[in-house]
């Protein structure tokens, strides 16, 4: 027992010096009030125009799933940057792997105590619990991306964003049916076999407008093309994401997409020999001889904006959503080994008629919805029973998408799109 | 190498009787021989184990709002160990309370999304609570049937009926209860299903205080606290008295499913305000260690819980303002869980080290 004792005095001892020895000046930045820091854009900190803004991010992952937190994270970074060359400091506070639970109150809680003069909420179901705790902190700016009932509450200190992804989605579609027309045109399959495999991850209106806008693209400059959609059950689960991409590609899908957040379904495709289009990342680099292209959220203009606008004392947008126009949504690289001849040309082409407007992906010419054309769909539900019930959405031709509130709302079933299972 | 007999490096021997002030030197020596550990791994991680435990502390204690949420982290992690205490005492090995919370959960959710416009506040909130004890305690009692009747092993039973419930969660949560279509979000509850807030933290920590001293009295003071523990210490001798053993098992099992469906009912109406498959959150496994390091006794568990609670929003607050990683706070958490439980160890048996007066013990 003495030498026990012995040995645990020995390591108290040593661990205290290595203590005292690590101790040079690590002061935390100590905030007591949020309120003595909310006006940094007075002038009175040490750098002659310097501008500091603490910013909380919360996460309901980490960077490792190379998907859909990483792509806040490429945002943040890309922000940080653009804004020091504003002469703009950002100090980030992030809260990784956060439940859609009290747990998210909490977080908000802690960020919001810690100083944060603004604090975004990068999950949809974090909301609910982002708005119990904005009530308390007036002067602490909220963002709930992806969501809706931020922007339209009595709060004026709620935010809601999100991006046109379904341009980007539209796109990605093109790049897909061009390549589906070339494999028919070469004679590799038929005109009814072109068949797209979409993993989806829930029958939710920000999937359905995401594959429709990705079906619409493919199909013109496809007419043949056909898709088949099948739900996971979830927004990130790689074996059931790999095991739906493989049972796609077994019923004769020869194109496989995706809204989830694993790269299985691009490697599950090229074992299979068949083709992919990504989503959030760029995922050639994990299935080259299949994964064609990609389309992600770029997040740095909103952040951008917000965390300048914050700086600034100023006020922002309560919802915000932009596309290609603000580059609020990218393509990544085109694997130009695979695509088709002429697809460059194409996209570039594509995307100025979107930019400019000329062209709208839920165009109600290209679409019937039980053999008939669509003339009147709603867009916002203002009861609560969770159906649509206001706002016009049809006008002009066009399904008008994201243009109400920037969560989207498309969530119609059209012809030329099989749901396998719409359990989920 | 050599063959002849050798007595064992070190020999164990059990040892009663220690004095209460030795075993409690023990306790707090593995305390400190656990926080000086943790101190290494946050070295190893970069950061400075001194700062690091002040934030831990100032964390989870260092103001108001901080407590508040500390206290929230506690409330269910004493609930529920107080609902795993008398099985313990029986040596019924429930690790079905994170089901039985579940159970209770959805229960009281029912009436929460369907109920609150037809029944005021405190009568709705009532209803929320008794169908949670009574779904919790219906959930506990499958199994303690089936060991009654059949001797089946509880501890796998009341595993497996945790995913079974926690598997209805997830159909209700995309099926007949969700909100938005295909959000899998079941909609926040009406106001008036929502717990009040006592001193700025919902009103859960009152009833289980309130569940503290009936425990304690229950284990303690009662006829059926005394079978319990006749149970627990042997089967045999409790039928030999004409106890009727299966009878108690039961008994005691409804008694803790519903304090857990209380726990359930607690943390969906006053907590999340909401139901979700996560809502038991693995405060029915953590609970079991508070059950254990308090050694059943109710009183203590408020300490362990408590203690439990400053860990977890310490990490977090670690996690903020110093960016060490959540994981690194587990890995101390669990180092200071397996100290405490392993100096148990220490009071019931003692080491004899081989030759013990030589100054070297060296591997041959």
């Amino acid at each position: 027992m003495k030498k026990f004792l012995a040995l645990l005095l020995s390591m108290i001892l040593a661990l205290s010096l290595a203590a005292c020895g690590g101790d040079s000046g690590q002061s935390q930045p100590t905030v007591d009030k949020p309120a003595d820091t909310q006006q940094p854009a007075d002038s009175g900190s040490e750098p002659a125009e310097g501008k500091n803004v603490k910013v909380g991010l919360i996460c309901i992952g980490d960077e490792n799933d190379q998907g859909y937190t990483y792509n806040f994270i490429r945002g943040k970074e890309a922000a940080t940057e653009a804004l020091a060359a504003k002469g703009i400091t950002v100090e980030w506070v992030v809260k990784w792997n956060i439940g859609e639970d009290s747990g998210c109150e909490d977080a908000n809680i802690e960020l919001a105590e810690e100083g944060c003069d603004l604090i975004i909420n990068n999950s949809f179901g974090f909301e609910p619990f982002m708005l119990k705790v904005a009530p308390d902190y007036p002067e602490i700016e909220f963002i709930a991306c992806t969501n809706q009932a931020s922007w339209g509450d009595s709060l004026d200190n709620t935010h809601n964003a999100f991006a046109n992804i379904y341009e980007g989605r539209y796109l990605a579609g093109i790049v897909a049916g061009m390549k589906l027309q070339q494999m028919i045109d070469e004679g590799t399959i038929s005109a009814d076999q072109a068949v797209i495999g979409y993993v989806g991850a829930f029958s939710f209106a920000e999937v359905i407008s995401g594959f429709t806008s990705y079906f619409l693209g493919a199909r013109s400059v496809c007419p043949s093309v056909t898709m088949k959609v099948q739900f996971v059950g979830s927004w990130s689960d790689a074996t059931e994401e790999a095991n739906a991409a493989s049972a796609l590609a077994d019923m004769g899908c020869v194109m496989i997409s995706q809204h989830s957040d694993n790269t299985t379904p691009a490697t599950t495709a090229q074992s299979k020999g068949v083709f992919h289009t990504g989503y959030n990342n760029d995922m050639i680099s994990v299935a080259p001889e299949a994964s064609l292209i990609g389309t992600r959220i770029n997040w740095a203009p909103y952040f951008e904006y917000v965390i300048e606008s914050v700086a600034n004392g100023e006020s922002f947008d309560q919802d915000w959503c932009h596309g290609m126009d603000m580059d609020a949504v990218v393509m990544t690289d085109l694997n130009e080994a695979i695509a088709a001849p002429g697809t460059a040309e194409k996209l570039a082409e594509v995307e100025d008629q979107i930019r400019s407007g000329k062209l709208q992906v839920f165009d109600t010419s290209t679409f019937t919805i039980e053999g008939k054309a669509l003339e009147s769909a709603f867009a916002l539900d203002t009861d609560g029973d969770f159906t649509p019930d206001s706002e016009e959405a049809v006008f002009d031709g066009a399904f008008h998408e994201s243009y109400f509130q920037s969560a989207p709302y498309f969530a119609l079933s059209i012809d030329g799109i099989e749901w396998l299972n719409s359990a989920f | 190498m050599n063959h002849e007999k050798k007595i064992p490096l070190i020999r164990l021997a059990k040892r009663d009787g220690m004095e209460s002030w030795k075993v409690w030197c023990i306790r707090c020596g593995s305390i400190l021989f656990a926080l000086l550990l943790g101190a290494l791994v946050m070295a190893l991680a970069g950061a400075n184990p001194v700062t690091a435990y002040g934030t831990m502390i100032s964390g989870a204690l260092g103001k108001k709002s901080a407590i508040r949420q500390t206290v929230k982290i506690a409330v269910p992690l004493l609930g529920c160990a107080l609902a795993i205490a008398p099985c313990f005492k029986m040596r019924f090995w429930n690790i079905g309370a994170e089901g039985q919370i579940t159970a209770g959960a959805i229960a009281a959710s029912y009436f929460a999304l369907f109920w609150a416009n037809r029944l005021p506040s405190p009568v709705l909130l009532l209803v929320m609570g008794l169908a949670g004890a009574l779904a919790g305690g219906l959930w506990a009692l499958i199994p303690a049937f089936f060991k009654a009747k059949w001797n089946t092993n509880e501890t796998l039973f009341t595993l497996m009926m945790n995913y079974i419930i926690i598997g209805v969660v997830r159909w209700l949560q995309g099926g007949p209860w969700e909100g938005r279509k295909g959000s899998q979000i079941i909609p926040q509850f009406d106001e008036a299903a929502c717990l009040p807030r006592v001193l700025g933290v919902h009103c859960g920590w009152i009833i289980v205080l309130v569940l503290v001293v009936f425990m304690h009295i229950y284990m303690n003071h009662t006829k059926h606290g005394y079978e319990i523990a006749v149970i627990g210490d042997s089967v045999n001798t409790a039928r030999y008295a004409g106890m009727n053993v299966g009878r108690v098992m039961m008994r005691t099992m409804f008694l803790s499913g519903a304090i857990s469906g209380i726990v359930g009912f607690i943390v969906a109406s006053g907590a999340n305000n909401t139901l979700y498959d996560g809502v038991a959150g693995g405060v029915g496994f953590t609970s079991i260690t508070v059950a254990w390091l308090s050694q059943l006794n109710a009183f203590a568990m408020v300490g362990i819980s408590g203690l439990l609670a400053v860990l977890s929003k310490g990490a977090e607050t670690l996690q903020t303002r110093m960016a060490v990683p959540t994981s690194i706070s587990d890995i101390i958490t669990g180092i200071l869980l397996f100290c405490m439980l392993g100096c148990e160890f220490f009071i019931n048996y003692k080491l004899i080290f081989r030759g013990a007066g030589r100054k070297e013990a060296r591997h041959g």
